[in-house]
């Protein structure tokens, strides 16, 4: 068992490294930024998950917190990062330090979208169902139109990864390879989360909240528990795409996105991660893919979505997982 | 020595009064049946001890503590179990999970559950085969892996029984288990309460609404009638009583229908 998860690790790392160095080689950059993005739309549509599909609390805020993760970060490596970096520049080389400040800076905008997941958890999680779910539309609205007021970070002018005081610091991640190793982890992280005696806490309040407080499991906890994780990981894909991008704007994180990531977990099947997957990366890369259609290819796309929830009204995969799922959660159901 | 002690209990919804100044004592190791015709306050009861609604009035003291409008999750880890009388379980997840959710020794959520390091599979193997032995000791082991909801309705009932007998609870509520059955199933029923009581010590409170039901089962019988006690005692003295009858048939010269 031991020696099969070491395989697996090994396995996984040398695919990532694989992934890093050949899509770019194979691929035009264009295609290159897709495979970033659909990266980044999983760690945002699984996180979603947690709290939509197996929770079952209805959020439709995500983007907010996107937000949160992308500001606070870039904020931390303009004007801390920068300068971190060239003076660690002076004892390691600059790639060294690079590799040691990135997991940093997106556990930075992790952590910050944690704290403001708990502010509007707190109250929002009384709320039920429809309620809750204009709740943190709001919050997400809240948080997008406050960032665009604060002026230190660009406001309404957007705001660029690059440090005045030390310009010759490229604060921009490239590379696939860390988009999908944090992908890979989050999958991992919140299928166990999920997949496990503890984790049916969170099923057991989807399927009945008093039955669940029946059985002693403290509901409100669960609920805020799987918010507060779900907003970590929504902070840390924010962290990554504004790293990614280089330059963020609070448009890029309005309803709409929340919307869009809303369709990734219900297209793909509530309470399934495998779904979530799926859905994110189809349908970050379809409205792209379609590009040649011109005009029609958003009213494809929509009907690409109407067809679907007419077909299959539960989802992609309903709550089922497919095997690489399975796989990471051996060890139990 | 009482176990559950409910003193001058009243709830009132607005102006509805469904239990009103109840006392009822329920001694450790006793089987004791709480009966009444429908709207009664039965259940009103039962979600007061266990902590769905709060009491207008009066207390509730479990093992000589005050649980009176306590969380239910808090009443349930002092020892206090239920079930529903319209099935409450976690229809999509499987029988096995249903069981499982309660068992304390799957309360380790959040950072162990994502590392699995050192002894977290063994104690997860063995809160699934705790599990097991339960489902396996209500006859329901070939159900394991079955979604809840496709279970027949009678092992649904004893899944929520599987399922509160999870929680390792003193006290465990039965709300109508017997609703909806057979005389043969009835039957079964009254034998599997009987053998639950007396192999795992449990003291159990039953509600129906049939007096023959519980009958040769508990050893004591509690009526309650437009939310308020009428009769407690002995099974055989209280079927005989007058104001009990009333309750259930009528006054004499009144209009039955």
């Amino acid at each position: 068992m031991r020696v099969r998860s070491l395989a697996g690790a090994v396995a996984a790392l040398g695919a990532l490294v694989l992934i890093d160095q050949i899509a770019p080689r194979l691929l035009n950059p264009y295609f290159v930024t897709i495979l970033s993005r659909i990266g980044i739309a999983v760690i945002a549509a699984v996180s979603l998950q947690l709290v939509n599909g197996f929770t079952g609390q209805f959020s439709i805020g995500h983007a907010g917190f996107m937000a949160i993760g992308a500001y606070a970060s870039a904020a931390l490596s303009v004007f801390a990062g920068a300068e971190g970096l060239e003076l660690a520049a002076t004892f390691v080389p600059i790639s060294v330090a690079r590799v040691a400040y990135f997991p940093l800076a997106l556990v930075f905008g992790g952590l910050a979208a944690a704290v403001v997941g708990i502010f509007v958890a707190v109250p929002a999680l009384r709320l039920r169902g429809d309620y809750l779910a204009i709740a943190t539309l709001g919050a997400g609205e809240i948080i997008r139109i406050a960032i665009l007021n604060i002026d230190a970070v660009g406001g309404a002018r957007g705001f660029s990864l690059a440090s005045s005081a030390h310009p010759a610091v490229d604060l921009r991640f490239e590379g696939l390879g860390g988009v999908f190793a944090v992908a890979a982890l989050t999958v991992l992280a919140i299928a166990r989360l999920v997949y496990s005696g503890g984790g049916l806490a969170f099923r057991a309040v989807r399927e009945d909240e008093t039955a669940a407080e029946s059985i002693g499991i403290a509901t409100t906890r669960v609920k805020v528990e799987a918010f507060l994780v779900a907003s970590f990981f929504a902070g840390v894909a924010g962290a990554l795409f504004a790293h990614s991008e280089g330059y963020i704007h609070t448009n890029s994180f309005g309803f709409v996105r929340s919307f869009e990531l809303v369709v990734f977990v219900v297209l793909g099947g509530l309470g399934s991660i495998s779904g979530a997957i799926l859905a994110a990366a189809t349908l970050t890369a379809a409205p792209e893919l379609l590009r040649g259609l011109g005009d029609w290819r958003m009213v494809l796309y929509s009907l690409l979505l109407i067809a679907m929830m007419l077909s299959r009204p539960q989802g992609l995969l309903g709550q089922r997982e497919l095997w690489p799922i399975s796989l990471l959660t051996r060890g139990s159901r | 020595m009482s176990l559950l002690e409910i003193r001058g209990l009243s709830v009132r919804f607005g102006g509805l009064t469904a239990v009103s100044r109840l006392d009822l004592h329920v001694d450790e190791g006793s089987l004791v049946a709480l009966i009444g015709p429908n709207g009664a306050g039965k259940t009103t009861a039962f979600n007061v001890i266990t902590g769905l609604y709060a009491p207008s009035d009066g207390s509730v003291r479990f093992e000589g503590r005050e649980i009176g409008g306590a969380a239910p999750h808090r009443i349930s880890a002092l020892g206090i179990a239920r079930t529903f009388q319209n099935i409450r379980l976690f229809r999509s997840l499987s029988a096995l999970d249903n069981v499982r959710a309660a068992l304390q020794g799957s309360r380790r959520r959040g950072v162990s559950d994502v590392l699995r390091l050192g002894s977290w599979s063994a104690s997860e193997r063995a809160a699934e085969a705790e599990a097991r032995g339960l489902l396996d000791e209500l006859a329901l082991g070939a159900f394991a892996d079955a979604r809840a909801d496709s279970l027949p309705y009678g092992e649904q009932r004893r899944l929520e029984i599987a399922r509160a007998l999870a929680t390792r609870p003193k006290l465990l509520l039965l709300d109508e288990p017997a609703a909806g059955m057979n005389p043969a199933e009835k039957q079964a029923l009254r034998e599997l309460v009987r053998r639950l009581g007396a192999k795992r010590g449990l003291t159990i409170v039953l509600i129906d609404h049939d007096v023959s039901f519980v009958m040769n089962l508990s050893d004591r019988v509690a009526v309650l009638d437009h939310g308020e006690k009428i009769a407690d005692g002995a099974p055989e003295a209280v079927r005989r009583d007058p104001l009990v009858i009333e309750a259930y048939l009528g006054r004499d010269g009144e209009d039955e229908a």
